[in-house]
């Protein structure tokens, strides 16, 4: 029970953390950090819910006593979801990269008034 | 053309601007949000959750794919089209990132030489790296590890080198190589199922002894795929990111 | 009962293969890379066609990936509606397939995995697999919206990254609820337990976290704000392909969700409203707009807040509906966005386009009819099919979607015309001539108009069609019996 709930209130956590990193922070870096806290509260959450009362890891050993196993697909989807993460994150640091180099800047808000202005300016 | 604009501008955090209102705020829309999302946690069992096709998986698992790990079982056999998506997924990252990086006009943004000492120890780093990831990927299917692990370790095996002086050269074309064609092979193996009027990846070889290094039909040799696939590319990847030279 | 065919793997194999390959052939044969990735798409549209005829003439296909029966594996589950949108999307991507050659071999890679992805995304009937493929066509439109190589790319690119990140995590988080309230990650096993197990709050927020993940790329509001910004900062040709084709892809799969996981009134409620919303945001943001680029992203925003609407009403009528709304809109916009790339200027500097380029004016006024809904063209049909079922439903909210549907035709008409008589007045003569669009603009354009009036024609066939699919897509059991009950 304990154990559950130390579980539930870390990942809602890590989520709201994510959320705020993102939605009120103006910084880029915070922003992409935020995003990485996000996913590992959802993968916390998916692996919390996979859990059994008394299960041992989905792996079958030779002369194991069989005994009740945790759900082995959340591991498996969590697996997925961390290298999707990763993919994202390392495009999101190499455009990170490149608005640094050309705004000067990596103030999100700025960033976004920029290219507004830019957007509204004739191109022909 | 290009407007010059001051840089490295300095910014402030929200709450040190005096801005308590808009901190209050969001502190209170975040612990709304929280006890909603906690409320909804806990009409969730914990440790009972509805075992579905869980349990029909670990009931199944051994028998239907010949692998001990039941992770693996899963990632490769059951869900094998989500890990075919996956890599495809860090493929694209992969491909976008590049792309972004190599467009003209990118000063070259070298680190120093980490010197003597680190330069000889990650090249004697090298082949232990690459036999412990080689040996958790052959060993996916039985023990914990696998094809990202293992082709993660792969990569730190070529990008320590790389790391402890910049300057040396990364072979980026052997790593889009070695990228592509693994890819293919995946691709390839499950279209191979398809021959005996099975459907996409569908197994191909015996299932062998439980527990023997050749078990678990075509997934070892899936898992190598991946390994390859994610080594090359992260090395690849990282490559760019730091601006390792192009050996031709 | 329902046949297996394993070959419905390949719209998403033969494009993936490609995308892996076409770097290495880059590196060897810089001139051809080009001419490649075109010949693949085209393999693919071609084993495509054939699937699709097949799925048209002797009804849904299965396919159990790895050959594991339906609950436990994944399943690849193809009907009409699945097949419409995998073909428009290769149509789309052959018509809008980038320019030049070896040095922009990163852009043909991301539209091969684009095309991989979003046939798996429309194909796949696993909640978890659909979200990997999500991923991939976002994560390859987050590096097509910078492959215009500007600054602004970059940035709009990084906004979109990070919204659209925010938005598949949260539904990541949505598809745990789901799993744990069920046990199931398969559409058709959730359509038979959602009505005991998740008709309930739990299921509603799982889906609000779906529907917020999903509708970055669908352009729901209130997370659609990536949309002006990528479509003014990527080439013409991401913004007519991302707005065209892939948003729709997104919005379908929103519909399969709430036809088979969510069939409870509070979650069409939910789509309903923000369907509305988008509507009255778009088209007043639209008239505000400073250009005709902008003013388009933003209709297009409208336009899918349209189709929401739609696919909000319950039952087959709703679903045709929206199937219209969506093709209407991915034949027109993309040739607005395509005629409107040299005319980024405000309006008054465009006076007198029309007689430089009489052709592009000409197919703008066509187009423009056609969004607006004046009969015989197919935008009417569309929109009429929205507004009969909407009148048929008991559904009072749905009525006022109808009534602010019709205002906001009223808006979008006003700002067309506007442009078209700058486009037919007479211009100073002291004043620049204003740019015409290319060959390589008018091109697809033009294509686009030829298949508007081809729909103008076939206007019968085409509804009857448009019927048989949304029947077919909207039976919940029915899908369930194809998928779960095979061969017992």
């Amino acid at each position: 029970m304990m154990t559950g709930l130390i579980l539930h209130a870390s990942a809602i956590g890590l989520l709201l953390t994510g959320i705020y990193a993102i939605a009120a922070r103006r910084h880029l870096m915070r922003n992409i950090l935020g995003l990485a806290v996000l996913e590992s509260g959802a993968n916390l959450l998916l692996v919390a819910i996979g859990y059994r009362q008394g299960g041992h890891a989905p792996i079958l050993v030779a002369g194991q006593t069989p005994g009740p196993m945790v759900d082995p697909i959340p591991q498996a989807l969590v697996l997925t979801a961390i290298v999707i993460g990763f993919g994202v994150l390392a495009l999101a640091l190499a455009l990170v990269v490149r608005v640094k180099e050309n705004y000067g800047t990596l103030d999100n808000r700025e960033v976004a008034e920029r290219l507004r202005a830019e957007s509204r300016e004739a191109r022909s | 053309m290009r407007r010059h604009y001051p840089q490295h501008r300095v910014i402030r955090p929200m709450g040190h601007q005096g801005n308590h209102g808009r901190l209050a705020a969001s502190a209170l829309f975040l612990a709304g949000l929280g006890l909603l999302l906690f409320n909804l946690v806990a009409s969730i069992p914990f440790g009972h959750a509805p075992l579905h096709v869980g349990r029909a998986i670990l009931e199944r698992a051994s028998g239907e794919t010949g692998a001990d790990n039941i992770v693996t079982a899963i990632l490769l056999g059951y869900r094998g089209l989500d890990t075919l998506g996956e890599v495809t997924i860090l493929f694209t990252a992969a491909a976008a990132a590049g792309m972004v990086l190599a467009s003209a006009g990118r000063g070259q943004a070298q680190g120093e030489d980490a010197g003597f000492i680190f330069r000889t120890a990650a090249w004697m780093l090298f082949p232990f790296l690459l036999v412990v990831g080689a040996y958790i990927i052959i060993h996916g299917h039985l023990t914990p590890g696998g094809g990202f692990q293992g082709g993660a370790i792969l990569a730190a095996a070529f990008f320590t080198p790389l790391l402890a002086s910049p300057a040396s050269p990364f072979n980026h074309r052997v790593a889009t190589l070695v990228e592509g064609f693994a890819g293919l092979a995946f691709i390839v193996i499950g279209l191979l199922g398809m021959l005996g009027g099975g459907q996409f990846l569908t197994q191909l070889f015996g299932k062998g002894a439980p527990g023997a290094l050749f078990s678990a039909g075509s997934l070892p040799v899936l898992y190598l795929a991946i390994g390859l696939k994610v080594g090359s590319e992260l090395a690849g990847l990282m490559a760019s990111v730091f601006g390792g030279k192009e050996k031709a | 009962m329902t046949p297996a065919l394993p070959a419905i793997i390949y719209p998403v194999a033969l494009p993936l293969m490609g995308a892996f390959l076409l770097p290495i052939a880059a590196r060897s044969l810089p001139e051809l890379a080009g001419a490649l990735g075109r010949v693949v798409v085209l393999v693919s549209m071609a084993v495509s066609a054939m699937l699709a005829s097949s799925v048209w003439s002797s009804g849904p296909a299965v396919s159990a990936m790895g050959g594991f029966a339906a609950p436990l594996g994944i399943v690849f589950y193809a009907d009409r509606l699945a097949m419409l949108f995998v073909l428009a999307l290769h149509a789309g991507v052959f018509l809008f397939w980038p320019r030049g050659r070896g040095e922009n071999a990163g852009a043909f890679t991301l539209m091969l995995t684009l095309l991989g992805g979003g046939s798996g995304l429309a194909l796949s009937g696993d909640l978890f697999n659909i979200f990997v493929f999500y991923e991939i066509a976002a994560v390859a439109s987050y590096g097509l919206a910078a492959s215009g190589g500007g600054r602004a790319g970059y940035a709009a690119a990084i906004r979109f990254l990070i919204l659209g990140s925010l938005g598949s995590t949260l539904a990541l988080v949505g598809i745990a609820l789901v799993y744990g309230a069920t046990g199931t990650l398969n559409l058709a096993d959730l359509a038979r337990l959602a009505p005991r197990m998740l008709n309930n709050p739990l299921g509603l927020s799982a889906f609000l976290l779906l529907l917020i993940g999903f509708g970055v790329k669908a352009e729901l509001t209130p997370v659609n704000t990536w949309a002006p910004e990528v479509y003014g900062a990527a080439p013409a040709r991401v913004a007519a392909l991302l707005a065209g084709v892939v948003s729709k892809l997104a919005i379908v799969v929103i519909l399969r969700f709430l036809v088979l996981a969510f069939p409870m009134p509070a979650a069409r409620a939910a789509l309903l409203v923000t369907g509305i919303l988008g509507v009255i945001a778009g088209e007043l943001a639209a008239w505000r707009a400073p250009n005709l680029n902008q003013a388009f992203s933003y209709s297009s925003i409208a336009q899918l807040g349209m189709v929401a609407m739609a696919f909000s009403i319950s039952g087959p009528a709703g679903i045709a509906a929206g199937v219209a709304l969506a093709l209407h809109h991915a034949v027109v916009k993309p040739a607005f966005f395509m005629l409107a790339d040299r005319w980024r200027a405000p309006l008054e500097s465009l006076k007198g386009a029309a007689k430089d380029s009489p052709l592009a004016a000409g197919l703008f006024v066509l187009l423009s009819l056609s969004i607006i809904g004046i009969p015989p063209l197919p935008g009417f049909w569309a929109k009429f099919l929205f507004l009969k079922a909407a009148m048929a439903s008991s559904w009072s909210l749905v009525w006022f979607a109808a009534a602010v549907m019709l205002a906001a035709t009223v808006v979008e008409a006003a700002w067309l015309l506007r442009a078209i008589s700058a486009f037919y007045a007479s211009a100073p003569q002291s004043a620049p001539r204003p740019p015409r669009p290319g060959m390589e603009h008018l091109g697809p354009a033009l294509a686009l108009g030829a298949l508007l009036l081809a729909a103008m024609i076939f206007t019968a066939p085409l509804g009857a069609s448009i019927n048989a699919l949304a029947d077919e897509a909207g039976g919940a059991q029915a899908i369930a019996a194809r998928v779960l009950d095979k061969g017992e």
